[in-house]
């Protein structure tokens, strides 16, 4: 249902219409205008794309490692030196047919291999902490900014309590006890990915939802006032059906603008965590413990550093601006 | 409890090529090469020794700490004997006399120790050593409440009795103690003139060994006394002495000591050429590996406990490899099966049989930071064998076959905890494969937070099957390896494995280490020792992965560096000269 540029200018800019073409004039509704405004934007284009890609990677990369297309664990030690440190032999980081991105030093695993199916586990984690940290900021953000008064209170009280943890310290004191505890709900133990996944997600959800708490806040403020909002209170609508029926649709926008911000933000906070000895150890791969092990041989081996630092530079970049063509698009009004 | 300490120390350093190496005891210098070994140098200047983590103690009877024996011992704290600077293994092993007269004159089956403390050997403040010095030095190891971290094998070896409910010494320390206790130390320890006599309660035939391995028995000044608030004291006897105080998260600075009197000593010993001696604390691995490879300004003239790490070694090349050295450390890795759980004697064969020991070494940097290893005792040390383990790449077919004859569920699932650094994860991941190659199917549990491994893997209730642990001797001698780890009656208890993390129970072993406890005869000991490593190859009780293998670089100023035994495999700082 797109429509071609030069028509959509015309529809903005020229009052009354051309009603030689009914179609280009009805049936547009606002996310129909948000989607040619997202569309004309080349650079978010491109970014949308690019997570795109990275995405169906990610859902393919369990598949081909069943199929034996890719194996991140099979070791291939006697492509190393052992006399330089275990580097691979091969000059460029191993670069051949086998291993088009080289191999790592030490165990000669398939580099390609390992990032594809970190990619997996770097995405799984950062889209699973985004959504429990909207879920729990939207749930509390409505609520506080519908019901007003003490409840507000609290839950804003609650907010900069959060904030003002350092979370990061949390993260790490509590990383041995967390994934323990962990464990013993989960199957698996140890370097396992399960239960070090699981506590990563839990503490970047329980941390991360205050501002998208904050941001949800004051939008509901708004709509609370609107008149569709009052015909449901008169219509004796229940307070469940006001929050989750009446309120919620009107914050797609933000939510999804919050959402595609605070990926790029876990995928970094995961490398981050790596680089402190939290989350998932290898052998199980992520593009964190990765990027961790290989900054050692950024001189020796700078193949092996280029590519994880890559790929975690373009997904980040690409998530920013992907989230910031989509808050231009929903929200064409607000001042950049 | 004697060599926890160390263990712990051990671990982190091995497995992360990074954090400082503990324990003490004898090294080897196999393929040691001294550059400028033989040129003289002349005093004067100021030498910089790099380290990465704070030191814990300064105390001499709270060192345990591999590197910092050998430090003090060649700048500040003297013992009755000590190891000679030397590059031959066999002589810088060997205690000369130091503080004392001689090595040491036992009697009584080697149950009573006599030595003669020097004539005119000095505190720094210009006060003459004394017997009672040394005999107050020794009181305070029984102080296990304020002196922590140190050595003490001498609660259980001075005649002292026990207490019937605690099992420990009625004897606790100069700080505090029952005159029951205080009379049975004084009989235990006495003084006559300048001679010392210490009685034992069961033969200790590598005493001196001991003495010049450790600094438990070294003098200490009563008056200096102030208990845990000595920790960083340093009141020397030595060549040096500390400028200042010293500063636990950035060091200190050694200056001459000008109540030292070379003529009491021996340029065997030490020769103690440069003026001043820095230690600097809180330089990374790579940091120091970053500024030894520049050598500008003070870092021609430093050297390093730090190896190397692996992502570095293809830079060092030409110019620069002329200043690295490779030394064979005392320290060894080995793996313990948990006998609570895999109880069945050929599935311990398989697992064995399929150790890659091969991709262990290769995942962990190669030949410049591990060698294969074929038995828990160090080659440098007294007692080890060579034909024990086969180490090598494994047999997977062997350890299928022995997996089949056990009638066990194939592939056998166990789980392999160890402490996980990046270097150590992709070693775990290569015993992994190997094993599962074998017919195991492996769940690698890395531990994380490492300060706390060793109390997790001492549990007796754990869950791995398979434990990762490092060791090194704290003298050079087989008793101080396959007996604290392996002997069950210490160590297991009802809370705790102890040093026995594989809960290991056998007492045709534990009769062969009373044997070789009460023999008094340094070989004899060594063969019943022998015997009982081959018991526990036997039983696999053990399997041995690593030599660890020291890859240091220092800088181009420094004259006559050496790694001897004698430093444990670190830099020795005896012959060290910067002119």
């Amino acid at each position: 249902m797109s429509l071609p540029e030069s028509q959509l200018e015309r529809l903005e800019t020229t009052v009354p219409v051309d009603v030689g073409d009914p179609e280009a004039v009805l049936g547009k509704s606002p996310t129909q205008l948000a989607m040619g405004r997202f569309r004309r934007d080349k650079l978010s284009m491109a970014a949308f794309v690019v997570v795109a890609v990275y995405s169906v990677g990610a859902v393919l990369a369990p598949v081909m490692v069943k199929l034996n297309v890719i194996d991140p664990l099979k070791l291939n030690q006697n492509l190393l030196d052992p006399s330089l440190g275990s580097i691979p032999k091969a000059k460029w980081g191993g670069i051949s047919l086998a291993h088009p991105l080289g191999i790592v030093p030490g165990t000669g695993t398939d580099l390609l291999s390992r990032l594809w199916y970190g990619v997996t586990f770097s995405l799984t984690i950062a889209l699973a902490a985004s959504v429990l940290a909207i879920v729990i900021g939207t749930v509390l953000g409505i609520i506080g900014g519908f019901t007003g008064g003490w409840t507000d209170s609290v839950i804003g009280r609650f907010v900069d309590l959060t904030l003002s943890f350092p979370s990061t310290l949390m993260l790490l004191a509590l990383s041995a006890t967390g994934v323990a505890l962990a464990a013993k709900v989960l199957p698996g133990s140890g370097s396992d990915p399960l239960p070090n996944g699981f506590y990563e997600v839990l503490v970047l959800g329980l941390f991360g939802w205050p501002p998208i708490c904050r941001l949800i806040r004051g939008q509901v403020l708004s709509i609370r006032e609107r008149e569709f909002i009052d015909a449901a209170k008169l219509l004796g609508a229940s307070r469940r059906r006001l929050y989750f029926k009446e309120i919620l649709p009107n914050l797609w926008a933000p939510v999804l603008v919050s959402f595609t911000l605070t990926m790029p933000a876990y995928i970094s906070a995961e490398a981050a965590l790596s680089y402190l000895g939290v989350g998932i150890h290898p052998p199980t791969p992520t593009l964190g413990n990765i990027l961790v092990d290989s900054i050692n041989y950024s001189v020796a081996d700078f193949t092996y550093f280029f590519f994880p630092a890559l790929l975690i530079a373009v997904i980040v970049v690409s998530f920013n601006l992907l989230g910031d063509g989509l808050r231009d698009a929903l929200d064409p009004k607000a001042d950049r | 409890m004697a060599s926890y300490r160390k263990k712990m120390l051990a671990v982190a350093a091995a497995a992360s090529m990074s954090v400082a190496l503990a324990a003490c005891g004898g090294g080897s210098d196999n393929g040691s090469k001294s550059p400028g070994g033989s040129s003289d140098s002349a005093k004067g200047g100021t030498l910089y020794y790099y380290i990465f983590a704070a030191l814990e103690h300064t105390d001499p009877q709270r060192t345990y700490v591999g590197r910092d024996i050998t430090n003090w011992s060649r700048t500040v704290y003297r013992s009755l004997v000590t190891f000679p600077i030397s590059d031959d293994a066999k002589v810088s092993t060997t205690p000369v006399p130091d503080l004392a007269t001689d090595t040491g004159q036992s009697s009584n089956g080697a149950k009573t120790w006599k030595f003669t403390v020097k004539d005119g050997v000095k505190w720094e403040d210009g006060k003459p050593i004394t017997c009672e010095d040394f005999k107050y030095g020794a009181s305070r190891v029984f102080a296990t409440d304020i002196i922590t971290g140190g050595p003490n094998y001498i609660i259980t070896y001075l005649d002292i009795p026990e207490d019937p409910k605690t099992h420990l010494p009625i004897y606790t320390g100069p700080y505090q103690s029952s005159p029951e206790g205080k009379a049975a130390f004084d009989k235990a320890i006495t003084c006559d003139g300048n001679t010392i006599t210490y009685n034992f309660k069961k033969p200790w035939a590598d005493f001196p060994l001991a003495v010049a391995s450790l600094h438990m028995m070294d003098p200490y000044r009563a008056d200096k006394d102030q208990g845990d608030k000595s920790n960083y004291q340093i009141f020397s006897n030595g060549p040096y002495k500390l400028e200042g105080t010293w500063d636990k998260q950035k060091g200190g600075t050694l200056v001459r000591n000008p109540n030292y009197d070379p003529s009491t000593d021996s340029t065997d010993i030490r020769k103690a050429l440069p003026d001043k001696i820095t230690f600097d604390i809180g330089k990374t691995a790579e940091q120091i590996t970053d500024q030894m490879i520049a050598d500008s300004g003070q870092d021609k003239f430093a050297v390093t406990e730090r190896r190397v790490p692996a992502a570095y070694y293809s830079q060092i090349t030409g110019d620069i490899a002329k200043r690295a050295v490779t030394v064979t450390s005392p320290y060894t890795d080995y793996v313990v099966p948990n006998f609570k759980r895999m109880t069945n004697l050929q599935v311990r064969q398989a697992l064995a049989a399929s150790t890659d020991d091969t991709g262990w070494v290769t995942a962990g940097g190669g030949e410049k930071a591990y060698e294969e290893s074929h038995d828990i005792v160090n080659p440098a040390v007294k007692g080890y064998q060579s034909d024990l383990f086969p180490a090598g790449a494994g047999d997977p077919e062997k350890s299928k076959q022995l997996l089949q004859q056990a009638g066990v569920q194939m592939p056998y699932p166990i789980t392999f905890t160890y402490p996980s650094t990046a270097t150590a994860d992709k070693q775990a991941a290569a015993l992994k494969a190997g094993w599962e190659k074998g017919g195991f199917k492996v769940t690698l549990n890395g531990v994380a937070n490492q300060d706390a491994y060793y109390t997790d893997i001492q549990k007796p209730d754990q869950k791995a099957d398979v434990i990762w642990a490092g060791w090194g001797a704290d003298w050079p001698s087989a008793i101080t390896v396959t007996a604290p780890l392996f002997d069950s009656r210490p160590n297991l208890t009802k809370n705790s494995n102890g040093q026995d993390y594989g809960a290991y129970d056998s007492d045709e072993f534990n009769a062969l280490v009373d044997q070789a406890q009460n023999a008094t005869d340094l070989d004899q000991q060594t063969q019943f020792l022998q015997q009982a490593d081959q018991v526990l190859a036997k039983d696999v009780a053990y399997i041995p992965v690593d030599n660890a293998i020291f890859y240091f670089l220092h800088g181009s100023g420094v004259k006559n560096y050496m790694n001897t035994a004698a430093s444990n495999g670190f830099p020795d700082l005896g012959p060290v000269g910067v002119k």
